[in-house]
């Protein structure tokens, strides 16, 4: 369904919806934007050229989250009540929506679904808005997605300049704007053509034909050690990536808390054993990781590019180490220059 | 909204210590028997489990270390594990007397394919403290109903010296079985050894098992495998028909928390037991 929502009602609906819900929209804080709680009389940030600095996948998946609490008087672990009322996150980014959607296949799975995520998953609606005009780091067009790709969307808005066509996708997006009068066929034709010129604007960055079974096959090359030349191993590509989820799991005895924290495939001892080996010893293996975990394995597992075109990888590189060009450069790599080891 | 109604899999099921004993002489091998706080937690376990799996033990303020089982369903209401001094956890495990209470996840992996190995003569070759989940299969088989379902038993384990040599009493009452050949080898010659002495890889080119209708499975320390994978490929057996187990830096053990992948799998939920035709056609990330 299609709704007309006229700019100058926009900060009255998320008023009305804060009173009903916890509001989320991007907001300038410290310099940059940041989704921060909605309140009446705050300034909603929709016009900066670039998505916020983090993504939103915290909402989901907090940085540091406690799994389960200690008894000290039975010995025994046990889960924490996880009360997450009712939230609505407005003015996502397509991107950055995808990436929830794509997490759903690793948490939401059949076997073993995790129940943190599932919990914050099923208590937050996702109101997007489309990019009509969309940064240079972005590239979504180039992994399957668009600039008003709807995958993980309740709902997408698309600026037609004094109002947003609203399309709603799942029954609960339908019911936020239901109030609302419904667009016309005008305001849906200004929408499409909007949209189809925002993706036209995205040429694609690389080509994705046989990508993955060319990234197999140079899975040995000197690239990567090319590559892991200029990387500093800092590991900010992975912890602003929206659909990176790697964990660690430690005891916090003073707390009497096990924890979850983000964790990063570009750090040694994600994967140290604890004989001293290391199947990713230096750099070059750990961001051949990387690389492969989202342009090859993540195809194998759900069909789909682990990468959203988001470009917070790229625009924060503290060297400039630029995804699209590493994958031209791995496309033009024959798959026979190997080195020896 | 409640979670109540989805099982939280990183909650571990509250154990304790039923027997905890030194299995090597130099003590950094100790074997822990636990036993189930609620029985409904032991039968959920044994539904699911089978021999080549593993488990996360939990002491609460080091955190949790995978550890496979060392035990099969039918030696009783518990279930075994030796446990190699290593770090923090293990060490923390090392301290646990009989009734001490910890937590366990499992089973977790797919365990060998028995059902797969059923009329097949079965080579069981293992190194070092990783012969334990080998000692769980050899358990199994060797257990009056499912021994029928298997043809020849040929078990080939090796360790550093005679000390460090697990199960010790269990393994020397399997030489006088008619249904099984046992090897046992230590690295250097030692007073009063009379069986194998040298590398697994070397004993078993010279006990040279045969391929026929057989399945090898190999589990030791991966310099062992490395060398003994050739060895069983020299003596015919296809890479169907080769089994080892893989260990990794594993946190949830359910493919979630994504340090353990080799390619696009993940050893904790697709492995940790893979055939060498399934190894071969991952990347070389070992």
């Amino acid at each position: 369904m299609n709704y007309r929502l006229p700019k100058k009602v926009l900060i009255q609906t998320l008023n009305a919806w804060a009173e009903q819900a916890e509001v989320f929209a991007p907001q300038k804080r410290e310099g940059y934007a940041q989704f921060l709680p909605w309140e009446a009389g705050n300034e909603l940030l929709l016009d900066e050229p670039h998505n916020t600095r983090f993504p939103p996948k915290a909402f989901f998946l907090p940085q540091s989250e406690t799994l389960l609490t200690y008894n000290r008087k039975l010995s025994q672990l046990e889960m924490p009540a996880l009360q997450i009322s009712q939230r609505i996150i407005f003015g996502i980014r397509p991107c950055d929506a995808r990436a929830v959607a794509l997490l759903d296949t690793v948490f939401a799975t059949a076997d073993n679904p995790d129940p943190y995520w599932q919990t914050r998953r099923e208590q937050t609606i996702l109101v997007g808005l489309g990019c009509s005009e969309p940064a240079t780091t972005c590239f979504c067009t180039s992994v399957g997605s668009g600039p008003f790709d709807h995958a993980g969307l309740d709902a997408l808005l698309t600026d037609l300049g004094e109002a947003y066509l609203v399309e709603t996708f799942t029954v609960r997006g339908e019911a936020l704007f239901a109030n609302l009068a419904s667009a016309n066929a005008n305001d849906a034709e200004q929408a499409g053509t909007i949209q189809q010129q925002a993706s036209a604007l995205l040429e694609p960055a690389f080509t994705t034909d046989g990508l993955k079974e060319h990234l197999d096959q140079i899975f040995d090359s000197y690239l990567w050690s090319e590559f892991a030349q200029s990387c500093l191993g800092c590991g900010i590509c992975t912890f602003l990536c929206p659909t990176c989820f790697c964990f660690d799991i430690v005891d916090e005895a003073q707390r009497d808390e096990r924890v979850r924290n983000w964790d990063t495939c570009m750090f040694r001892v994600y994967s140290l054993e604890a004989s001293g080996h290391n199947p990713r010893p230096t750099r070059a293996e750990r961001t051949r990781q990387r690389f492969m975990h989202k342009f090859s394995y993540w195809l194998e597992h759900a069909d789909q590019f682990g990468c959203t075109g988001c470009g917070r990888c790229v625009r924060y590189c503290p060297v400039g180490l630029d995804i699209r060009a590493m994958i031209r450069k791995a496309a033009a790599t024959p798959s026979e220059a190997v080195h020896v080891n | 909204m409640s979670t109540d109604s989805i099982r939280n899999p990183y909650l571990p099921t509250p154990m304790h210590v039923l027997h905890a004993y030194y299995e090597s002489t130099d003590r950094t091998l100790k074997t822990l028997e636990l036993s189930f706080d609620n029985p409904q937690d032991s039968t959920a376990f044994f539904r699911k489990f089978n021999p080549g799996q593993f488990c996360q033990l939990s002491v609460f303020g080091k955190g949790e270390s995978p550890i496979g089982v060392a035990s099969a369903a039918w030696e009783g209401d518990f279930v075994r594990f030796t446990v190699q001094k290593m770090g923090a956890v293990t060490k923390a495990l090392h301290k646990l007397q009989p009734g001490d209470p910890l937590g366990m996840r499992g089973p977790l992996g797919n365990g060998f394919p028995l059902e797969a190995w059923k009329g097949k003569n079965l080579v069981i070759i293992g190194g070092g403290c990783a012969f334990s989940t080998l000692y769980a299969l050899t358990k199994h088989v060797q257990h009056p109903q499912n021994r029928p379902d298997f043809g020849q038993i040929v078990v080939i384990y090796g360790s550093r010296s005679s000390g460090l040599c697990m199960y010790k009493h269990d393994i020397q009452s399997w030489y006088k079985r008619e249904d099984m050949e046992v090897h046992q080898a230590i690295d250097i010659p030692e007073e009063d050894w009379t069986h194998h002495v040298g590398y697994v890889p070397d004993v078993v080119k010279q006990v040279a098992p045969s391929p026929v209708n057989a399945v090898a499975i190999v589990c030791g320390p991966p310099i062992m495998t490395k060398f003994t994978l050739p060895a069983l490929v020299q003596l015919g057996f296809p890479p169907e028909a080769i089994f080892t187990s893989l260990e990794k830096r594993m946190k949830c053990g359910i493919g979630k928390c994504g340090r353990c992948n080799i390619g696009s799998k993940y050893i904790c939920k697709d492995g940790p037991v893979f055939s060498l035709a399934e190894l071969n056609a991952l990347p070389a990330d070992i």
